[in-house]
């Protein structure tokens, strides 16, 4: 029995896998955001009872977690003490240097507090060369003092980061002996063990970052892992990484930085597995309230980033490439007074005060109002739960007509389009600007807004067939269901291809192999589900971005040249950027992924059968190609494998509510997706 | 023709998407540090007539596109360097740029085109930009616009010279390849734009969106520029020569409804090479794109607004020197020209207005040959005090041009016989104000291998002025200290191929800049919190802000506030500027 606990800003869902019967569970219960721990330990109870089954006999309880994302974005993390080469003490102060374009555009930038503050930083007399050589022997005395000075002022995580620590972790290690031995009570993190690559500033910020969370992660953890055994619960807590791995509790509260997106990430693997049973590549389209991420699946696999920014910080961990932009159902739709031009977000009426129709308070109007007065979402949500103000919507939706001179119907079409835009711009970001082409996917709707826009995308982009899953509210806690255990071992090696022999890379391979292998044995990994992926990361010499190149294993035991490598290199380069040039070849790192498969999850396939003109709740205008047309709003629980309905439609279900175009065809597959597909011209 | 709001701004939001898209690319496949690591690499796209309609501060490019008049074909690539061939689209021989006709089924529909700086073109010097030419003969070979591709075909011949004539052909070659995928990408862009909403209307979008921009100009214009002029004045401290400070001057006014910008007053130009050599063009989206960001930065910028704006560079000046003047080192005068600006229109809007900051782009470049016998050159772009402004204080160590990030040290020592000893931002050197200004920046570098050091930079006589009360920044220094020694040598902020020896160190100061509003307004938590992180001294502290803090670094509220009493008692309101620099008579 394997749990999965997706923990979101207003609900708990918690989806629970028995493989014997091939069944699966559904509970949603109030998150508890003073204490999430409340919460998950309700929806575990309220599950199991449901399920009839005891907690005792969980096997795996899998959470994806926002507590370190929230922590960071909230700047409500520890108070870190930072150590640094003496010399160095500025490097978060003046991070890159970097402002914003255009020409003054740091008039309007802000620039944040970093997230270990000037006052609690000290130099270190010590200094390591590029090529690990000790120029200066470590100061332990000056640092002692330091550590002293700084452990008793107050500060509840220290991150250790010296200059080229990545090639020589000697001074490092030396510094956290010292801490250990005398304020053994401060947690410590070395920037060689959580990062260990070149770059200075994104080194340090990474490893800050992991301390910054690591305070507020491990009190999370011990006491949802406490409430867990109070109720019965006897299995292993997992967490999800950013990069969709799973990791142990304990791991998680070493390394934290690791599930700065954890959240998003089930969404991302779910994608993976529904992509892998249709046999279509897929975009993942998670439209929420304030924001939409996709990603992009390629093959049955997921892209990984090597970086990513939480807030305003950026911090270099794997990471599912998830791309975020601005625009949800709560975006604001303004008309910016100089130029009239009509803008759609980054402002989000959020929650609260929320779109005008949800009643709540809010009165500017939002891409929800847009989709209420068009006809879109039903004027009832929830099953009943909540009425929407169609009307107060009309009217806000109107004052930007007024300003545009548009109709209430072609301003609310205007603030769809516009919306849809800008999220096609993160969408061709993650496709057409890496070669791909976007008609070669299909596009998967999930998120609570995500079903109501994705057919449009899908025609913007020709990115057919348009997704919905069954269940795309809780498409997340399904895909932490489907994680596979995961960690990355990496070693900076920078070095020209010119002066490189082979045994160079195999004996590093190897070395990381190992610490691969140690880490599956930890986690419990069985023998059978043991995976490790190679690659090698390239790039031209001197060139700023490198390429990850996968290295087929039966190389790495041939140990033999590196020459297919390196072609395999100048093939992507010229595939990715469109030119290869006849300049040396550089590595930079090596990589080795440890993997531990886990059982998938059988899905159930739905009962065949009916007329879908059965399912029709009622009939109510919608406004399609410039007109309002009487549309059918279908019930999604009662259409069947096979049903097939035309378009315009509505298709509504307990959290989400599907607009199927006109000219367009929604099939529901073996697996209960529905399918759409434009119609035959 | 008519073109709906939405599809409008749908165009809108697809070009400024493909814009940051050729960023991309280009900074993915080039090499050189200038480019990849700090984005000096400017892209725009532009409509048939070679107007820009998104880009941060694109070349200029009608005057090259008037050059070839008709002929024009699918499949061209254009490029230059030559400053003088192109009416001064670009102002230095580093800089090569790239322009590329778009044309989607046939029609000719604009142009992507993209400038980068390049490590290196040839001349005296290496990275050539001889601090001490005396024309442009000795700044590199200067191609005039001509093209790389011809209806898709490369000219071999033209890239062959190009590489042929740099210290670097391998870093030129890809930076270049660089600069052309990116065009390529924009052009991709607009195909697919033509090819969903058709050609006409997208290019009838073009017009729209520029007739958008110009009218929401117009609206600024009658707001904060009058007929009564504004005048500023500022200086270039000297131009490598020993000639120096450089006066420059310039008015602003409104004649009917345009905007008038004169340069009348203007010094002379230079003998040296810090002449900007700029095209009226090119001025105009400066002032636009000041006047966008200072006044309302939701606006798109584009060049609608051009025939809003009058420009007077006399000729023979500073800005608009007479060949063969010298001009690799103008980025000193260019960003005089930005500070003229800003000092102007602040004095009609306080509350929009912002200090100098540190007053060029400051570079630093060693070269030599290694132990391998392998010849290196390694150029760096420092950078210092981005000014106190409206929205607060300026930012410590910042880049003052747009998008440019620091190399990572970790990266300069893998590649290059240096080691850095510290980097930090310099005490006392933000000016104090209600907004501090930020600090400009020391880099201690230590030279392992012998070579020969090159290092341009000013704000070394004429401080950074502060503004509303805000007080002058600091200037910069260099310093050389010799392997052994124990004092350490002044040198010139303008030098060029100084012999070093491994174990010499170069203490690289840059300038701070201006404060913002007054300074005895500031929170003096404030004041306590920088003295604790060494950016303001204790005396600073009690002379500039009037903060006296006790000895355990809290503020000694009661003297505080009498201190504060009394030197108000006597200044009385702030003056509008603090220059720190009085010209000879």
């Amino acid at each position: 029995m394997r749990l999965g606990v997706d923990v979101g800003g207003t609900f708990t869902d918690l989806l629970l896998h028995d493989e014997a019967t091939g069944r699966v569970w559904q509970a949603k219960t109030p998150s508890t955001p003073q204490d999430q721990s409340i919460g998950v330990a309700e929806g575990v109870r309220l599950i199991c009872e449901k399920a009839g089954i005891s907690t005792a006999d969980l096997d795996m309880v899998l959470h994806g977690t926002t507590v370190a994302t929230n922590a960071v974005l909230e700047g409500k993390g520890a108070r870190v003490g930072l150590l640094t080469t003496k010399g160095f003490e500025y490097v978060l102060h003046l991070a890159k240097s970097w402002t914003p374009g255009p020409l003054f555009g740091w008039i309007v930038m802000d620039k944040p507090t970093p997230l270990a503050t000037l006052s609690d930083t000290r130099g270190i007399p010590e200094r390591v060369a590029a090529d690990g050589r000790v120029i200066d022997a470590l100061d332990t005395e000056a640092a002692t003092r330091a550590i002293d000075d700084l452990c008793t002022s107050g500060i509840e995580a220290l991150t250790i980061s010296l200059m080229h620590s990545y090639a020589n972790p000697d001074h490092e290690r030396q510094l956290r002996e010292i801490v250990a031995a005398r304020h053994p009570h401060i947690p410590v993190s070395l920037s060689s063990d959580i990062l260990p690559e070149f770059r200075e500033y994104d080194r340090t910020i990474t490893t800050v970052m992991n301390d910054y969370v690591r305070p507020i992660m491990t009190r999370y953890l011990d006491r949802i892992e406490e409430r867990l055994a109070a109720n019965d619960v006897r299995s292993h807590l997992h967490i999800v990484r950013s990069d969709g791995g799973l990791m142990s509790a304990k791991m998680a509260g070493d390394r934290p930085v690791h599930t700065v997106l954890s959240g998003p990430a089930g969404g991302v693997t779910s994608t993976v597995m529904v992509s892998q049973r249709t046999g279509h590549d897929l975009l993942a389209f998670d439209m929420g309230g304030t924001s939409t991420d996709v990603s992009v699946i390629i093959d049955g696999k997921p892209t990984i980033s090597r970086s990513t920014e939480v807030g305003a910080f950026p911090a270099k961990v794997p990471t599912l490439d998830v791309r975020s932009v601005g625009a949800g159902g709560g975006s604001i739709a303004e008309v910016v007074d100089l130029t009239r031009s009509l803008r759609v977000g980054p402002r989000s009426a959020g929650a609260q005060p929320g779109p005008v129709c949800y009643s709540r308070g809010g009165t500017e109007p939002t891409v929800s109002d847009a989709n209420a007065v068009l006809g879109y979402l039903p004027p009832v949500l929830l099953s009943g739960a909540m009425s929407l103000d169609i009307d107060g919507a009309r009217k806000a939706i109107a004052g930007i007509g007024d300003k545009l001179g548009l109709s209430v119907e072609d301003a609310a079409k205007g603030i769809l389009q516009i919306a849809n835009e800008v999220m096609l711009g993160a969408l061709r970001v993650i496709t057409v600007q890496r070669g791909l082409d976007p008609r070669d996917f299909g596009i998967l709707a999930f998120g609570g807004a995500g079903p109501l826009h994705a057919n449009a995308m899908a025609e913007l982009l020709g990115c057919y067939p348009c997704v919905v899953p069954p269940n795309p509210g809780v498409l997340s806690a399904l895909g932490f269901l489907e994680s596979e255990f995961k960690n990355e071992f990496v070693q900076t090696f920078i070095r020209s291809s010119r002066n490189t022999e082979p045994s160079m890379i195999w004996d590093r391979f190897a070395d990381l192999a190992t610490r691969a292998r140690a880490w599956l044995d930890e986690q419990q990994v069985a023998e059978g589900d043991r995976r490790l992926i190679y690659s090698l990361d390239l790039r031209y010499e001197q060139q700023g971005y490198e390429v990850s190149v996968e290295v087929d294993p039966d190389l790495v035991a041939g140990q033999g040249a590196l020459e297919p490598i390196f072609d395999q290199f100048h093939g992507l380069h010229e595939r990715m950027y469109g030119v290869r040039f006849h300049v040396p070849v550089e590595m930079v790192a090596l990589r080795v992924i440890a993997v531990g498969a886990t059982a998938p999850v059988d899905v159930q396939t739905p009962a065949g059968g009916g007329d879908p003109a059965a399912a029709i709740i009622e009939t109510r205008p919608a406004y399609f190609d410039g007109a309002w047309i009487d549309t059918p709003n279908y019930d999604r629980a009662k259409l069947a494998v096979g049903a097939k309905v035309q378009g315009p439609a509505i298709i509504r279900q307990y959290d989400s509510t599907t607009v199927l175009l006109p000219r367009h065809t929604a099939t529901v597959d073996q697996f209960g997706n529905l399918m759409i597909w434009p119609e035959e011209v | 023709m008519q073109v709906d709001p939405i599809t409008l701004d749908i165009i809108e939001n697809a070009l400024k998407n493909a814009r940051f898209e050729m960023d991309n690319v280009v900074l993915r496949i080039a090499l050189s540090p200038a480019v990849r690591e700090q984005h000096d690499e400017f892209p725009m796209i532009c409509n048939p007539a070679g107007q820009m309609i998104v880009g941060q501060f694109g070349s200029y490019i009608p005057a090259v596109v008037e050059k070839f008049g008709g002929d024009i074909n699918e499949g061209d690539v254009f490029v230059w360097n030559d400053p003088y061939a192109c009416k001064g689209s670009i102002s230095h021989n580093n800089d090569w740029c790239v322009m590329m006709p778009i044309f989607h089924g046939g029609i000719h529909v604009g142009f992507s085109s993209i400038f980068g700086h390049m490590t290196d073109v040839g001349g005296s010097v290496p990275g050539s930009m001889p601090a001490n030419a005396r024309t442009i003969w000795e700044e590199g070979l200067r191609v005039p616009p001509v093209r790389i591709y011809s209806k898709h075909v490369l000219n071999d011949g033209v890239l062959e010279i190009m590489l042929n004539n740099s210290r670097t052909p391998d870093m030129n070659r890809a930076d270049l390849m660089a600069l052309i995928a990116g065009c390529r990408t924009a052009g991709k862009r607009v195909g697919e734009l033509c090819e969903r909403f058709g050609h006409e209307t997208y290019l009838a979008a073009c017009d729209l969106l520029m007739l958008r921009t110009r009218d929401a100009m117009k609206v600024i214009i009658d707001q904060y520029i009058s007929e009564d002029p504004v005048e500023f004045e500022d200086y270039v401290d000297d131009d490598g020569l020993g000639n120096g400070p450089f006066k420059m001057k310039l008015s602003i006014y409104r004649r009917g409804e345009k905007a008038v910008f004169d340069f009348t007053g203007t010094d002379d130009q230079a003998e040296g090479p810090i002449n900007f050599h700029i095209h009226e063009g090119l001025c105009k989206l400066f002032f636009g794109v000041y006047m966008i960001m200072a006044f309302d930065p939701s606006i798109n910028f584009n060049e609608g607004f051009y025939d809003l704006f009058e420009v007077v560079l006399p000729e023979g000046s500073l800005l608009n020197p007479k060949f063969p003047a010298a001009l690799s080192n103008r980025l000193n005068t260019h960003t005089r020209f930005f500070d003229c600006q800003a000092g102007a229109l602040g004095q009609r809007a306080p509350h929009l207005s912002m200090a100098a900051g540190y007053g060029t782009s400051p570079h630093f470049i060693f070269t030599g040959t290694d132990g391998e016998g392998r010849y290196f050159q390694l150029m760096e772009l420092l950078f210092g005090g981005v000014p106190g402004r409206p929205r607060g204080d300026g930012l410590d160590g910042h880049a003052w041009w747009p998008l440019f990030s620091a190399t990572p040290i970790e990266y300069i020592e893998n590649y290059y016989p240096v080691l850095v000893d510290s980097y930090r931002p310099v005490r006392d050197s933000g000016g104090a104000g209600l907004h501090r200004g930020g600090a400009g920046i020391e880099k201690v570098y230590r030279v392992m291998e012998p070579g020969m050091v090159s290092i341009h930079d000013d704000r070394e006589i004429v401080p950074p002025w502060g503004i509303n009360g805000g007080l002058f920044g600091g200037t910069s220094e260099k310093w050389i200290l010799r392997a052994g020694a124990s004092e350490r040598e002044r040198i010139p902020s303008k030098i060029d191929n100084l012999a070093v020896q491994p174990g010499d160190r170069i203490i690289f100061i840059t300038a701070g800049s201006g404060g913002w509003g007054d300074p005895l307004a500031r929170d003096p938590a404030l004041v306590a919190r920088d003295v604790a992180h060494d950016l303001v001294s204790r005396h600073r502290a009690e002379q500039d802000y009037g903060v006296i803090l006790a000895e355990d670094g809290s503020v000694a509220q009661a003297e505080t506030t009498a201190l504060r009493e009394r030197v108000i008692g006597k200044r009385g309101q702030p003056e509008p500027f603090s220059f720190g620099f009085a010209p000879a008579a």
